[in-house]
C-alpha cells in the first residue's frame, strides 16, 4: 500500500514538470507585453522596461525557464504581476473558497445522486424511475449560469429565503483563519452565527454548481445497480431469504460501488477546477475568478499556479480513489 | 434510515472520510505559509465591533477587481485610490465640487522664487494628527513622499517625472513646516492638484518603520493602516471586500457611518440584486438596462457621476491620408454626434475638447457638427478620392459609458461611408492594440484617456506635447506651436489667465490636433432612498467622501 501511494506520487512530480513546461512555452506564444499590460495605458515606457527587468522579463526565455523550473523546485510559484505578491499567497487565499464549494457540491450530489440513482434502479421502468430520469436530464442539460441566475432570482430576491451573492454576509467577519473554510472554521472556534451564515450562503452555489455531477451520478448509480441486480449472487441472496434490504444495501450496492467511485473522483476534480461560472455568479471569491482574472491580466506566474493546482488535484484524486477501491474491494489489493 | 444503512455499509463512507481528510491535510499546511499575510487581524478587534450596528455600516459595493495595493505609494486604480484617500490624508484637498485647491493637512502655503527654482513652504495644522494618536509633522511628510520616489511604482512618475521632484530637494524646516524645491519648468499649481493625490499622502514614520520588512512596509501597508483619515483599515478580504471602521482619534469631525465595508461585486446583476435587497446602500457603475429596470423604484435613488475620462479617435499625423490636417477636420464633420450620444443612453456628454468636464480650463464649447458636404469638400482640397481606405483598430469588450467598443466603431464607420471613406475595423485585445499604439504604428485608434492628476495640464501635456512620449507622441503629432503653447499655460500662475491659456489650445488642437474627440462618460450610482450626503467627485480624492455620508 505505501509503496503504491510513493509510486503514484512519483509519477504526479513527472505530470507535473510536464504541465509546467507546457504553459510556461504556451505564454511565451502569446503576443502581448504583461509588464505593460500591469501598468495601465498611461504608463510611460521607461516605467515599463524598468518593470519588465525587475520581472525578469527581459531575459532570454531558455534562462527565464531556468529560473522559473529553479524556483519552483524549491516551491517558489514565483510573484503575480498583477497582484505583486507570492502567488503561492494568493492561491492559499483563493483555494479554500473553491475547496469549500466543490465540497459541498460533492454532499449535495452524494446526498441526492445515490439516493436518487439507487431509488430508480430499485423501482427500473416504473414512474419512480421515470421521475429520477428526467431530473438527471435536466440537472445534465441546464447551462450552469442558466440555473444559478434561476437560483438567485427566485431563492434570494423572490422569495428572500437564502442570501445572495459572496460566502458571507457584509456585516459578519469571516472566522479565524485555520483551513480557510469558513463552516469549518467557524464550527472550530464556536462562531455560531458565521456558521449558519456561511452555510446559508453554500446552499445556492452548491446547488448550482453539483447540479451537473448530481445527474453523472444518478445514471452512473442506476445503471451500476441494474447490472448488479441482475447477477446470480444477487438471486441466489434473494432465494436464501435474506431480507430486501440486506440485498440492497449488503450484496448490490456495495458491488456496484467501483465505478460509482471512479466517476465520483472524476467528479470531484471537475467540481474544483470547473467553478469559473459558478464563482462568477455567485461572486465566490475562488480559484476559478483568480484564474479569469490572471487570464485577462495576462498575469502568466499565477495562470501557471492555478495550472499546476489543476494538474495536481486530477492525479491526487485518482489516487485517492484508487486507494478507495481497495477498502471497498479488498481483491484489488493482489493486483 | 437511510443515514443509519449508510453507516452500515462502513467501507462507502470511509471512502468519502478518506477524501475529505487528505483535502483538510492539504488545507492545512498552506494555512501556515500565508499566515503573515491572512486576515487574521479581523478577529482581534471586537472592542470596535460592538457599537458597530446595519444602521451605521456603509455598504458600498463595486467591481473592485483592480484592488492591488492599499499603500499609497502603489495604489492607483479606483478601488485602492479609494480605500487609500479615506484612511490618509494630502497636505492640500479638493473639496467636493469645487475646482480650487483647499487646505487639508497643511493649514496654508506660500509660493516664492529663489533663482531658478520655486520655494514651496507648507505649514501644517498643528492638530492634526495620526490614528495612533500622534501629531502629524513635515518629518512624516518628509518620510512619505521620499518612501513613494524610492518604491517608484506606478504612480511615482508624478513626482519623479511631472513635478520633477528630487529627494535633496525636500526638507522638513522643523516640526509643522515643510519646503519643497521645484524647477522652474514645473508649474506650482499643476504641483498642487499632484499632490492632492493619494500618491503624496502621509503615513506615519514611526508606524511604517517598525513594521518595513523588505518592502518599505508595502506589504504590511496592505493589511494594516498608519494615516490621519477618517478611517482606519480594518481588513482587505483579498478580491471580496475592504472594512473601514471609524478612526477613534479623528481630527476632524467624526463620521457618522462607523464602518464601511467595500464589497467587490463584478457582476452587473449582482450590482442590481445588492442594491434592490438593500443588501448594499451604494452601488457603482450601474449599465443602462439596470438603470431601466431600477428607474422608479421608490425605495432607490440614481445619481449620475462625471467621470473624468474621455472617449477619442487618435489619427496617426505621418500616415497619408490622415497626415492632411484637413482630413483629419474631414473625419470630425463627417460624425454625427446627436446620434452617437443617443447611442449611449444618457452614460455619455458630448465633449470635444481634451479638457474634461469638472476641471479648470473646460469651454464647454463643441465647434463639430455633422455636415457632410463641409467634410467631402475639405476631402476634396485633400485630393483624397471616393473610396480610400483607412485602418482603424478597436479594443475589444465595453468602452467607457457602457457602449461596446465595437458599437461605437460600426456608428463612426457608417458616419464616415457618408463621405466616401472606407474604415476597416480591426478588433484587438486593449493590451495589445497599446502595444501597437504605443510603438506609433496605429492609423485610426479608438480609446479612452483618464487624467493622472487632476489639473487640465494632467490632460494638456499628453495630448499636445510630443516630446512627453504620451497620446501626441503615438499619434506622431510633433507640433512645436502646441508644445509652447502647453509650456505656458502649464506655468501660468494666474489662474484667470491660466484659463484663457487653456483656451486659446483647446481650440488649437482641435482643429490642428490628431484627435477627434467623442465623449466623457458618466457613471451611474444606485443609492438607498435613505442614504444622504453622498457626492461624487472624480477631481476629488477620494473620489466619494464616506466621512460625509449619513443614513435615516
Amino acid at each position: 500500500m505505501t509503496r503504491f501511494i510513493i509510486r503514484r506520487l512519483a509519477g504526479l512530480i513527472f505530470v507535473m514538470l510536464g504541465v509546467s513546461t507546457m504553459t510556461f512555452m504556451l505564454a511565451q506564444l502569446v503576443p502581448v507585453d504583461p509588464a505593460a499590460n500591469a501598468l495601465g495605458q498611461n504608463a510611460r515606457p521607461e516605467q515599463i522596461e524598468a518593470y519588465r527587468t525587475k520581472m525578469g522579463l527581459d531575459r532570454p526565455v531558455v534562462e527565464q525557464y531556468l529560473t522559473y523550473l529553479r524556483r519552483l523546485l524549491s516551491g517558489d510559484l514565483g510573484e503575480s504581476i498583477r497582484t505583486r505578491r507570492a502567488v503561492l499567497l494568493d492561491l492559499r487565499d483563493y483555494l479554500p473558497a473553491t475547496i469549500e464549494l466543490a465540497m459541498a457540491s460533492l454532499v449535495v450530489s452524494l446526498l441526492v445522486g445515490i439516493p436518487l440513482g439507487m431509488w430508480a434502479a430499485i423501482n427500473r421502468n416504473q414512474w419512480n424511475d421515470g421521475f429520477a430520469r428526467v431530473l438527471a436530464l435536466l440537472g445534465g442539460s441546464l447551462p450552469v449560469f442558466y440555473v444559478g441566475l434561476l437560483l438567485l432570482g427566485l431563492f434570494y430576491r423572490q422569495l428572500q429565503w437564502l442570501p445572495g451573492p459572496g460566502r458571507l454576509d457584509s456585516t459578519l467577519n469571516p472566522p479565524a483563519d485555520i483551513t480557510g473554510l469558513f463552516t469549518v472554521d467557524s464550527l472550530l472556534t464556536g462562531n455560531w452565527p458565521v456558521f449558519q451564515n456561511s452555510l446559508a450562503h453554500l446552499i445556492l452555489p452548491a446547488i448550482t454548481l453539483g447540479a451537473f455531477s448530481t445527474a453523472v451520478l444518478v445514471r452512473m448509480t442506476r445503471s451500476a445497480m441494474l447490472e448488479v441486480l441482475a447477477q446470480d449472487y444477487v438471486r441466489t441472496a434473494n432465494a436464501k431469504g435474506l431480507s430486501y434490504r440486506t440485498v440492497v444495501w449488503r450484496h448490490v450496492l456495495k458491488n456496484a460501488m467501483p465505478p460509482v467511485l471512479t466517476t465520483i473522483g472524476i467528479i470531484f476534480g471537475s467540481l474544483l477546477s470547473g467553478a469559473v461560472l459558478t464563482e462568477t455568479i455567485f461572486n465566490w471569491p475562488g480559484l476559478g475568478r483568480y484564474a479569469t482574472t490572471s487570464v485577462t491580466s495576462l498575469d502568466f506566474p499565477a495562470v501557471m499556479g492555478v495550472t499546476l493546482v489543476a494538474a495536481f488535484i486530477y492525479p491526487l484524486v485518482n489516487t485517492i480513489v484508487d486507494i478507495g477501491y481497495r477498502f471497498i474491494d479488498p481483491r484489488i489489493q493482489s493486483e | 434510515m437511510l443515514q443509519r444503512n449508510l453507516r452500515r455499509s462502513g467501507s462507502y463512507l470511509l471512502a468519502m472520510l478518506l477524501v475529505l481528510g487528505i483535502l483538510a491535510g492539504c488545507a492545512a499546511p498552506a494555512a501556515q505559509t500565508g499566515s503573515e499575510a491572512s486576515s487574521s487581524e479581523t478577529a482581534a478587534e471586537p472592542a470596535a465591533s460592538d457599537e458597530v450596528t446595519r444602521a451605521n455600516t456603509l455598504i458600498f459595493a463595486a467591481d473592485l477587481t483592480d484592488l492591488i495595493s492599499l499603500d499609497p505609494a502603489v495604489a492607483y486604480e479606483f478601488g485602492g485610490i479609494q480605500v487609500v484617500g479615506s484612511i490618509y490624508e494630502t497636505l492640500v484637498g479638493f473639496e467636493p465640487g469645487n475646482a480650487e485647491i483647499q487646505p487639508l493637512l497643511a493649514e496654508s502655503w506660500d509660493v516664492a522664487e529663489d533663482g531658478d527654482m520655486w520655494v514651496l513652504t507648507f505649514h501644517l495644522n498643528p492638530n492634526a494628527k495620526f490614528a495612533s494618536g500622534n501629531p502629524v509633522t513635515a518629518q512624516d511628510v518628509l518620510y512619505s513622499w521620499s518612501r513613494a520616489i524610492d518604491l517608484n511604482m506606478s504612480p511615482a512618475f508624478l513626482f519623479t517625472d511631472v513635478s520633477q521632484l528630487t529627494k535633496e530637494n525636500m526638507a522638513a524646516v522643523d516640526d509643522q513646516t515643510f519646503e519643497v524645491k521645484l524647477p522652474k519648468s514645473v508649474s506650482p499649481p499643476v504641483f498642487l492638484s499632484i499632490i492632492s493625490f493619494s500618491l503624496a499622502a502621509v503615513v506615519e514614520q514611526a508606524v511604517v518603520e517598525a513594521n518595513a520588512g523588505d518592502d518599505m512596509g508595502s506589504s504590511w501597508l496592505n493589511d494594516n493602516s498608519a494615516g490621519s483619515g477618517a478611517y482606519v483599515l480594518d481588513a482587505w478580504d483579498r478580491s471580496v471586500s475592504v472594512t473601514l471602521n471609524a478612526n477613534p482619534n479623528y481630527w476632524g469631525a467624526a463620521p457618522a457611518m462607523k464602518r464601511v465595508v467595500m464589497q467587490n461585486t463584478p457582476e452587473l446583476a449582482n450590482l442590481q440584486a445588492a442594491i434592490e435587497t438593500g443588501d448594499a446602500d451604494i452601488v457603482q457603475d450601474l449599465g443602462p438596462e439596470q438603470v431601466e429596470v431600477l428607474q422608479g423604484n421608490p425605495d432607490i435613488q440614481l445619481v449620475s457621476g462625471q467621470s473624468t475620462g474621455l472617449a477619442y479617435i487618435g489619427l496617426n499625423a505621418t500616415e497619408p491620408p490622415l497626415d492632411n490636417p484637413d482630413v483629419r477636420e474631414a473625419i470630425r464633420y463627417a460624425i454625427n454626434y446627436d446620434e452617437l450620444i443617443a447611442l449611449l443612453k444618457g452614460n455619455a456628454q458630448l465633449v470635444q475638447e481634451f479638457i474634461p468636464i469638472g476641471f479648470l480650463g473646460h469651454t464647454g464649447e463643441n465647434p463639430f457638427t455633422q455636415d457632410i458636404e463641409k467634410s467631402k469638400e475639405l476631402l476634396a482640397k485633400a485630393g483624397v478620392a471616393e473610396g480610400t481606405e483607412i485602418d482603424a483598430m478597436v479594443p475589444v469588450g465595453t468602452g467607457p459609458g457602457g457602449i461596446e467598443w465595437s458599437t461605437l466603431a460600426a456608428k463612426i464607420q457608417n458616419d464616415l461611408a457618408q463621405v466616401g471613406l472606407v474604415l476597416n475595423l480591426q478588433q484587438l485585445q486593449s493590451s495589445e492594440l497599446l502595444n501597437v499604439y504605443r510603438a506609433q504604428e496605429g492609423k485610426a485608434v479608438f480609446m479612452s484617456w483618464g487624467p493622472d492628476f487632476p489639473d487640465p495640464d494632467g490632460n494638456a501635456t499628453p495630448f499636445t506635447n510630443y516630446e512627453a512620449r504620451s497620446l501626441a507622441w503615438r499619434n506622431e503629432w510633433d507640433d512645436a506651436k502646441a508644445i509652447e503653447m502647453s509650456k505656458a499655460a502649464a506655468a501660468e500662475q494666474d489662474p484667470t489667465k491660466r484659463i484663457e491659456l487653456y483656451k486659446e489650445l483647446t481650440e488649437y488642437v482641435q482643429h490642428n490636433g490628431p484627435y477627434v474627440l467623442l465623449y466623457q462618460p458618466t457613471t451611474t450610482f444606485g443609492l438607498r432612498s435613505n442614504v444622504h450626503g453622498f457626492v461624487y467627485d472624480p477631481v476629488d480624492t477620494p473620489s466619494i467622501t464616506f466621512a460625509l455620508i449619513t443614513k435615516e
